[in-house]
């Protein structure tokens, strides 16, 4: 008994420590099904581009499978050391979002500077490596909150009374992570990428609230969210007729032939679906009709093809992932390692979940990639190095006591 | 190691519950959100789209994603009952042009040259295909704007229609000309199918037409009335298309068969109503008719319509075309300051447009107006007083009630007194009174005061029956467009019919019915009294000839018995033998009849003159209703017109209706049955001696003449098997020479028939005399066969038609 106690030290269980099998499982099975039904959206489009039908699918396999190596990879790191790194990726992607302005590209095909061409790795969003640093370096810091030294403003300075008042009731405290989230927030929406800022946000918040920063920054933030929101779609005529069209997608002065065409598109093919769908590679909607059908609006594909049952499926694996999440999130071994991945977990769920609203017309559109599916290298690459981390914590979860 | 790495590495967060707890509690709320609320309604969104939804979505889905074709089934033909085609339809092209696509054939021309040009080979043996070039010559073959072609040409869209159904030289040439120019990528011949009526204007308002405006829909007529049948099944082919309007071949496609329409065979038969139309056409001319004109021709044994014509009349393959001398005049009066009577006029003036809007406006409700008229079928579609052919139906009722018989006098003074009845005193045709008459003289007399006496006999609720009986209160059920629901117009209730709507409905005025329920009601008088529901289809046939449905004849009540009619038609015989309507009279047929001059809202300028006939009066096999609607008085006396023609029924309609009823007989191969003075054969005298040719020709109700005193006849004048009349002369050559010169034919206009025949047989011609031939002195020819001058052989026979030129009112 005592040797097998020195036999599984610790750190055999950090680095050769059994991952989550739930959860990689899961991610597998989302990662296969994304690249399948990338297969089926994207072929008619690559025809029509005069590419082979299957170049975005072999594409998108390689890709998925690199990024599952990456995530095994990953996995094996102890994720101790995504502390120390993640400052520097934080660092790096606030770089790259500054140089993605003069030297990105995606101004011609979207009208937004949101790509960037690096030697080796090609191109990819800063944006995407955004959100991990901020979650990676946000949960580092706000793991040892409670042993940071408090600063404090020298007794004779006229302000000490009101600074040490303050510092008492919590709200200094996120005041530099606001900052770090306004710089980044402000890079991107230079670009302008309001999706990505909106899930920049989500991913820091999400650690800043579980870290347990006080509840009445995230009523005051959800006040503020709200009353901006409010007044975005009241006050501006842009939102106004965004609005309108979210109601009527027909009603976008041309018919349905304007802002309103992609909605309405992803409509007739979610409508279409029925129950069971026209079969897997049947979408008719993917010719030319959904615009993106490979890429934001796989999702509407994929209930065409396989119905609501399909989609109902595809979605309660999501479900299943996040709550899998949740739970090594619960159960890590450490502030950090809990912290990291709620962090990723919430920015996956929500990232989900706006993206099947804006497909299935249940908010207004915003250009939200749906993970594991939609078509793009880097980003499922990035998306499964995420999960690595995950997985990577989930090493370190102690075995449940066996008697 | 182990350890230390432990402590160094893992260390670094002090533990603390309380942050633990935080921590925990906190994932655990977002994971109720985001693990599971969040969600939630994606479902029930997803439920509704997809399942509440679907059928909508799925609706509107595959409308955008499919082509649907049509293959356009043939249309049913048209055929008279002899078979021959009235109406049917042919495939003809629509010239297309695909600015998009001559530019891509202009392209690889240029290719061509170039390629010929660096590797030495040789130029395109034709001509370059520039737009000039092409819209030169389409301009030519279809007779196009040579500008708007060009015009069309540089728009570089996806299609431009140039021309729609194009006739087959047209399509044949752009055929021709996109193989020797090698077009074939940019000019298209797209077939579609037009309809064509081979005998043009005949029976236009019955057959009607198809709006090749409106997909070929029927507008008029049994084209409209039996569009169902005709049009048959469109044919779809279903193709899936991408967004960008590209054919998916192989998926999703889907083809329904066309099924070609049913062929239609009519009970009009092309001859009679060519007759008809004939008849019609000149009686408007030759009587100067203001308002149009209809023929009926139907079978009384099975309600078959055999020929149907309305004036006026147009041709059915240009149905906006006016050719109508008669509408023609009207819209040239309209433009030559006519207009400003026009009520259009009026009222663009009163709402304010300028004079010279309000012009156009007026010309264009008028030509409306025209168009509206030549495409009416009038005999169903309006309704008019019968006037004195409605007695016919009374005399029928009286004496089937026995109110009446033959051996029935009634005394005319020329006016009718009736109880309740002061207006103007009701006079007869004949202001001096027809006197004492029987009731066959009382019918050929078309005496009103007999008539109003009949109709008391008969009292209101008795009348009343037979009007409702001979089917004037009822449509008659006719297979055809725009018969009015109610039929005609009777007036009155049961209730209200007094005896001074007696009076004057006994001779048939003051209520309108349709031309069409008076022939029908007119065919259950004289065949023995079975009202037949009249119909135009006697066939419905399938494409491959099999027949889909057979119209039998349908007899909807008996009104009178077979006895009755059998009496009537003795009496109406009468009417043309020797009566008012002996204008119709045709040497050899029994015709009976009833005349008709009855009065319209429009003023005494207006009289609708018609004529109700039958014939042979034994055995009808035909009855015909021939109207001419207001013939123009002449400025200085208005009972007659410029040419001096009485207007009456008895002068117009019954003289053109004899016509009608001699060739309309003459063709269904009726027999003439002839008297002593018929038309005889002239036997073969050949070789004969005097007296043997004497009783040859005795026997045969001719007289002799001989020339030369040979002892065998050596030639004769007839030849024999000439048909001249009964009691001519024929001359016999014995010996001398059979004179060969030609005589020529006199003119015998306004000569009585004695006059008439001396002035033929003068020339060794002879008459056959027509039309009212023995009843005094104002007979006179007024046409004939052979017009005055013509150099003819002797012996021939020329027809002279007579008519009673100077009768009175007695035409009613």
């Amino acid at each position: 008994m005592a040797k097998r106690t020195r036999d599984l030290t610790v750190v055999q269980q950090m680095s050769r420590g059994p991952m989550d099998i739930p959860f990689l499982m899961l991610v597998v099975i989302l990662t296969v099904i994304g690249v399948i039904m990338v297969f089926s959206a994207s072929y008619p489009t690559a025809m029509n581009e005069g590419l082979s039908p299957t170049n975005y699918f072999i594409k998108q396999a390689g890709f998925g499978v690199a990024g599952l190596i990456a995530m095994f990879l990953i996995s094996k790191i102890n994720y101790q050391t995504f502390r120390g790194l993640s400052i520097f990726v934080l660092g790096i992607s606030i770089v790259l979002l500054v140089l993605v302005l003069p030297f990105g590209y995606g101004k011609s095909t979207v009208g937004a500077q949101r790509w960037i061409s690096l030697p080796l790795i090609g191109g990819f969003q800063p944006s995407e490596i955004a959100k991990v640093g901020v979650i990676m370096y946000f949960a580092a810091r706000l793991s040892k909150r409670n042993t940071e030294k408090r600063r404090r403003l020298s007794p004779r300075h006229p302000l000490s009374d009101v600074y040490a008042w303050l510092d008492e009731k919590g709200v200094l405290e996120p005041l530099p992570y606001f900052v770090i989230l306004g710089i980044v927030a402000v890079l991107m929406l230079m670009e302008p990428h309001m999706s990505g800022t909106i899930l920049v946000l989500v991913g820091g918040a999400a650690v800043l609230f579980a870290a347990g920063i006080r509840l009445y920054w995230f009523i005051g933030g959800g006040a503020l969210v709200s009353a901006g929101l409010f007044f975005i779609m009241t006050q501006t005529s842009y939102m106004a007729t965004r609005l309108a069209i979210w109601q009527d997608p027909w009603n976008d002065g041309k018919n349905g032939l304007g802002f309103g065409f992609q909605t309405i598109q992803s409509l007739y093919a979610i409508g279409s679906g029925g129950l069971l769908g026209v079969g897997l590679g049947k979408s008719r909607q993917k010719f030319l009709y959904l615009p993106e059908s490979e890429n934001d609006y796989i999702f509407a594909i994929l209930c065409e093809e396989m119905g609501f049952l399909g989609a109902a499926i595809v979605i309660i694996l999501f479900i299943l992932l996040v709550i899998r999440g949740y739970w090594i999130a619960v159960h890590a071994r450490d502030r950090f390692g809990a912290l990291l991945v709620v962090g990723i977990t919430t920015l996956t769920a929500v990232q989900v979940f706006l993206n099947i609203s804006v497909v299935t017309n249940m908010i207004p559109s915003t250009g939200i990639s749906l993970p594991f599916f939609s078509y793009g290298g880097t980003a499922l690459m990035i998306q499964l190095a995420e999960m690595g981390m995950v997985l990577s914590v989930s090493r370190q979860i102690p075995a449940p006591k066996q008697e | 190691m182990a350890q230390k790495r432990r402590g160094t590495r893992i260390i670094r967060q002090k533990p603390d519950h309380r942050a633990n707890r935080v921590i925990l509690i906190r994932s655990l709320i977002l994971m109720g959100v985001f693990g599971l609320l969040a969600f939630i309604p994606l479902f029930f969104k997803l439920w509704n789209i997809q399942i509440s939804n679907h059928d909508y979505y799925q609706d509107l889905a595959v409308k955008q994603q499919t082509r649907d074709s049509t293959v356009t089934a043939n249309r049913g033909t048209i055929y008279d009952c002899n078979g021959t085609v009235l109406a049917m339809s042919a495939t003809v092209y629509n010239v297309q042009l695909s600015p998009k696509d001559i530019h891509e054939t202009q392209e690889s021309y240029q290719e061509k040259v170039e390629n010929a040009q660096e590797n030495g080979g040789s130029l395109p043996n034709y001509p370059e295909p520039t737009n000039e070039f092409i819209a030169s010559n389409l301009a030519a073959i279809l007779e196009l704007d040579e500008a708007d072609i060009l015009k069309r040409l540089e728009k570089n869209t996806q299609y431009e229609m140039i021309k729609w159904r194009v006739d087959p030289e047209e399509s044949d040439a752009v055929q021709e000309f996109i193989t020797n120019n090698h077009l074939s990528h940019g000019i298209y011949l797209m077939p579609t199918s037009k309809r064509y009526y081979p005998k043009n204007s005949l029976a236009s308002q019955v057959i009607g037409w198809v709006n090749p405006n409106t997909d070929n829909v029927g507008a008029y007529g049994i084209e409209a009335q039996f569009e169902e049948a005709l049009s048959g099944q469109t044919g779809r082919v279903v193709t899936a298309k991408d967004g960008v309007g590209t054919e998916l071949l192989y998926r999703f496609e889907d083809y329904y068969d066309a099924t070609d329409g049913n062929n239609l065979t009519l009970t009009l038969d092309a001859t009679i109503q060519s007759f008809c139309e004939s008849v019609v056409q000149e009686g408007v001319e030759q009587f100067d008719v203001q308002d149009g004109a209809f023929c009926l021709v139907m079978d009384p044994n099975t309600g078959a319509i055999l020929g149907w014509a309305n004036s006026p009349t147009y041709d059915l393959n240009n149905p906006w075309d006016v050719s109508d001398p008669v509408l023609l005049q009207y819209l040239e009066d309209i433009k030559n300051g006519g207009y400003t009577k026009e009520e259009a006029y009026q009222k663009a003036l009163a709402e304010g447009c300028t004079a010279d809007e309000a012009y156009k406006k007026a010309l264009s409700a008028s030509e409306s107006k025209v168009l509206n008229t030549q495409w009416t079928n009038k005999a169903v579609t309006s309704s008019y007083e019968p006037g004195s052919t409605f007695k016919s139906m009374v005399l029928a009722a009286a004496l089937e009630e026995g109110v009446v018989t033959e051996s029935d006098h009634f005394y005319c003074t020329g006016v009718a007194e009736v109880e309740g009845w002061n207006g103007d005193p009701i006079r007869c045709s004949q202001r001096s009174g027809h006197k004492d008459q029987d009731l066959a003289k009382a019918v050929a007399n078309s005496c009103n005061p007999a008539f109003i006496e009949i109709g008391k006999r008969l009292e209101a609720e008795k009348f009343y029956d037979y009007l409702e009986d001979f089917g004037f209160l009822e449509p008659t059920g006719i297979d055809m467009q725009g018969e009015p629901s109610s039929g005609g117009q009777i007036v009155w209730d049961r209730e209200d019919f007094t005896n001074v709507d007696l009076a004057v409905a006994s001779f048939g005025q003051r209520f309108q019915v349709t031309p069409l329920q008076l022939i029908t009601a007119a065919c259950a008088v004289v065949n023995g009294g079975h009202l037949m529901q009249p119909y135009v289809v006697s066939q419905i046939t399938d494409a491959n000839g099999n027949v889909i449905e057979h119209t039998e004849p349908t007899e909807v009540r008996q009104v009178i018995s077979e006895q009755t009619s059998q009496r009537c038609r003795e009496i109406l015989e009468k009417v043309v033998d020797g009566g008012t309507g002996k204008n119709a009279a045709v040497e050899g047929y029994r015709i009976g009849g009833k005349t008709g001059s009855s009065q319209t809202i429009k003023g005494d300028d207006h009289t609708i003159v018609s004529f109700l006939g039958f014939a042979p009066a034994d055995d009808p096999q035909v009855v015909i209703l021939l109207a001419y609607d207001s013939p123009k008085p002449s400025a200085t006396n208005p009972n007659v017109t410029e040419d001096l023609w009485y207007i009456s029924g008895g002068n117009m309609a019954a003289l053109k209706a004899g016509e009608l009823m001699e060739k309309i007989l003459d063709h269904l191969g009726v027999e003439k049955t002839y008297t002593a003075t018929d038309d005889v054969m002239v036997p073969n005298l050949s070789g004969l001696t005097l007296a043997d040719a004497t009783n040859a020709l005795k026997k045969n109700n001719l007289n002799i003449r001989t020339v030369g005193d040979g002892d065998t006849v050596t030639g004769q004048i007839p030849a024999n098997g000439a048909s001249i009349p009964g009691g001519s002369e024929v001359v016999v050559y014995m010996g001398a020479e059979v004179p060969q010169d030609q005589v020529q034919v006199p003119n015998l206009k306004g000569l009585t028939m004695e006059q008439a025949k001396q002035r033929l047989s003068e020339r060794g011609l002879y008459l056959k005399a027509s039309g009212a031939t023995e009843y005094g002195a104002h007979v006179v020819a007024y046409e004939q066969s052979l017009a005055a001058g013509t150099s003819v052989n002797r012996g021939t026979t020329v027809e002279v038609r007579f008519t009673d030129s100077t009768a009175s009112g007695a035409g009613l």
